[in-house]
């Protein structure tokens, strides 16, 4: 398995708890691999705690037990200083986006970049390609302030994907945009997993994820449980 | 991603910055750093005027003596005075040997007596001065018991007790107005120190979100930092501008007043010093900034949410 790079283990999740200050438990126990070339969906109904679990794989949030271990680092142990690093390979599409609204379209999605220290000179053509992928060649200099709901999500997808991340974290991508916009960025995301990129994409709408034929990471009463794709024909959510 | 084959868009934007300005950073700020950089300007010109005094003291006011001779009659005071000449003649590293005539001597005790009121056949003690040079000026001790030795009723003034007490107190006040120097500059850092923390404070979601997309504390650090190196470069330059002026012009006033006030001024090549001003207050802004940043994030990095 350490030799297969195929097989080497992104994300690990073992007996995962996570309780948030106060509040009832929000994950109790969950258990799952994601492996390098997989591509998982992750559905469960509003206040499953989708969000909350994939916090926890980049590094936002700290499980209250259990061992969360990303690239082969347990979060628990990794130094602060090593934090970016990590953080660097994974690419995150926030369910509320996280735009800096100061800043414009090109420059949120040129963040990681700049994060980077790399010259806009060799970013630029990438930044303004994968802006014009989503359709927002004509608003590439607007900042989100002026931007429509779905329009910011097109922003924050294209932010995620810049750096070419080795893991793409994806909380809802498709919530805010038709279903044209939303069945094109999930072939995108299917074309980059095809070509080695892990993805998770957090979502509860089953339209999106029927058909696709990607395995299901159901969370339910805080526990994960993974099934086989829908079939196209089926009508329901997987049995429990 | 080739789906869409269309000409790049041209991008106007791209260099914004990623911290944005807030108003602790911005004119307020600029003008308080500018007041301290115009107080640190007026003490490194007292400090260096100040310096200036004391070398010139110590040049002027040391390099000569007085030779007092008294006596019981004036037929004695004669006869010592000229004793005295004789060994000061005798003495190496003495020149411009002078014995003050009694005309001027009479002129000197003018303010207390009154014009006339001296009478003519009082014996007055003889001065007789002389330069040193400053070898011998290190060492007097051999001339003074020399003269007390072989003559009766002299006695060698160096003014050293005077000029010594001078010197030190205008040390004291050099140190002190480095001391000053040194303060507010302090008092500066303290300030960006400050402006750098409510800056992070105010911008909390944007330091979030670019730890979320991998950014160091020390990329962030920098972000700040770097805002507070034109601030600190441009208050600082004005600040030592206006102390120069001010200084300038308060020279001129004493020059007016006949050279009675000792003169607050500075040289132009000790001007030049004032340029460390700004270097000074515009790199240190920017590392108090880095560092108030970096300690206010130390440990929060690893989870920002
Ligand atoms: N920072 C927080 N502090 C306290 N409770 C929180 C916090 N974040 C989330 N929760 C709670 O944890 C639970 C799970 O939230 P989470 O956002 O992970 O759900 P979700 O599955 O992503 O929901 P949705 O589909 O609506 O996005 C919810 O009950 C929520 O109220
Ligand atoms: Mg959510």
């Amino acid at each position: 398995m350490v030799n297969d790079p195929t097989s080497q283990a992104i994300v690990t999740f073992d007996d995962v708890h996570l309780t948030y200050d106060g509040a009832r438990e929000v994950l109790r126990g969950c258990d799952f691999t994601l492996r390098h070339g997989d591509f998982r969906f992750l559905t469960g109904p509003s206040g499953a705690g989708k969000t909350s679990l994939l916090k926890l794989i980049y590094a936002a949030h700290r499980q209250s037990s259990g061992r969360v271990e990303v690239f082969g680092h347990d979060l628990a142990e990794m130094p602060t200083a090593d934090m970016p690093k990590l953080r660097r390979r994974i690419g995150v599409v926030f369910q509320e986006f996280r735009l800096l609204d100061h800043l414009t379209a090109f420059e949120n999605v040129a963040l990681p970049m700049r994060v980077l220290g790399i010259s806009p000179n060799s970013y630029r053509d990438d930044v303004v390609e994968l802006l014009s992928w989503v359709g927002l060649a004509h608003r590439i200099d607007a900042p989100p302030t002026v931007l429509s709901g779905g329009e910011k999500q097109r922003v924050a997808l294209a932010r995620a994907l810049v750096s070419k991340p080795d893991l793409i974290l994806a909380d809802e991508p498709t919530g805010n945009v038709d279903p044209v916009m939303g069945e094109k960025i999930m072939r995108l995301l299917l074309e980059l997993n095809r070509l080695g990129t892990a993805v998770i994409v957090a979502t509860h709408d089953l339209g999106l994820v029927r058909g696709l034929k990607q395995p299901i990471l159901r969370l339910k009463d805080g526990k994960t449980n993974l099934h086989a794709p829908i079939p196209d024909e089926a009508a329901k959510e997987p049995a429990e | 991603m080739s789906a869409d084959a269309e000409p790049l868009a041209e991008v106007r934007s791209g260099k914004t910055a990623i911290i944005p300005e807030n108003g602790v950073s911005g004119a307020s700020l600029a003008l308080v750093i500018g007041v301290l950089a115009f107080l640190a300007g007026i003490a490194l010109t007292g400090f260096f005027a100040v310096d200036a005094a004391v070398s010139n003291w110590s040049g002027e006011l040391t390099g000569s003596v007085t030779v007092q001779v008294r006596g019981m009659t004036a037929e004695e005071i004669a006869s010592g005075a000229d004793d005295a000449e004789a060994i000061l003649l005798d003495t190496e590293g003495l020149s411009e040997i002078r014995r003050v005539p009694r005309s001027e001597a009479e002129e000197l005790l003018e303010p207390w007596i009154g014009e006339g009121n001296l009478p003519q056949d009082l014996p007055l003690p003889v001065l007789i001065t002389a330069d040193v040079s400053p070898e011998l000026r290190a060492d007097l001790s051999g001339l003074r018991t020399a003269l007390s030795d072989k003559v009766e009723g002299a006695s060698l003034n160096d003014h050293s007790a005077w000029t010594d007490q001078l010197i030190a107190s205008a040390r004291r006040i050099r140190a002190l107005t480095f001391f000053a120097f040194v303060l507010v500059v302090l008092a500066a850092s303290s300030v960006i120190v400050f402006a750098a923390r409510a800056g992070l404070a105010a911008h909390r979601n944007i330091v979030e979100v670019l730890h979320l997309v991998g950014a160091t504390d020390g990329f962030i650090a920098r972000q700040i930092g770097n805002r507070y190196l034109t601030l600190g470069l441009v208050g600082g330059a004005g600040g030592a501008l206006v102390a120069w002026l001010s200084t300038k012009s308060l020279a001129m006033v004493t020059r007016d007043a006949g050279g009675f006030l000792p003169a607050f001024s500075i040289d132009a090549k000790t001007a030049l010093w004032l340029v460390v001003i700004p270097l000074l207050l515009g790199g240190l802004s920017t590392i108090s900034a880095r560092i108030a940043v970096l300690r206010a994030l130390r440990g929060k990095d690893a989870y920002v949410a």
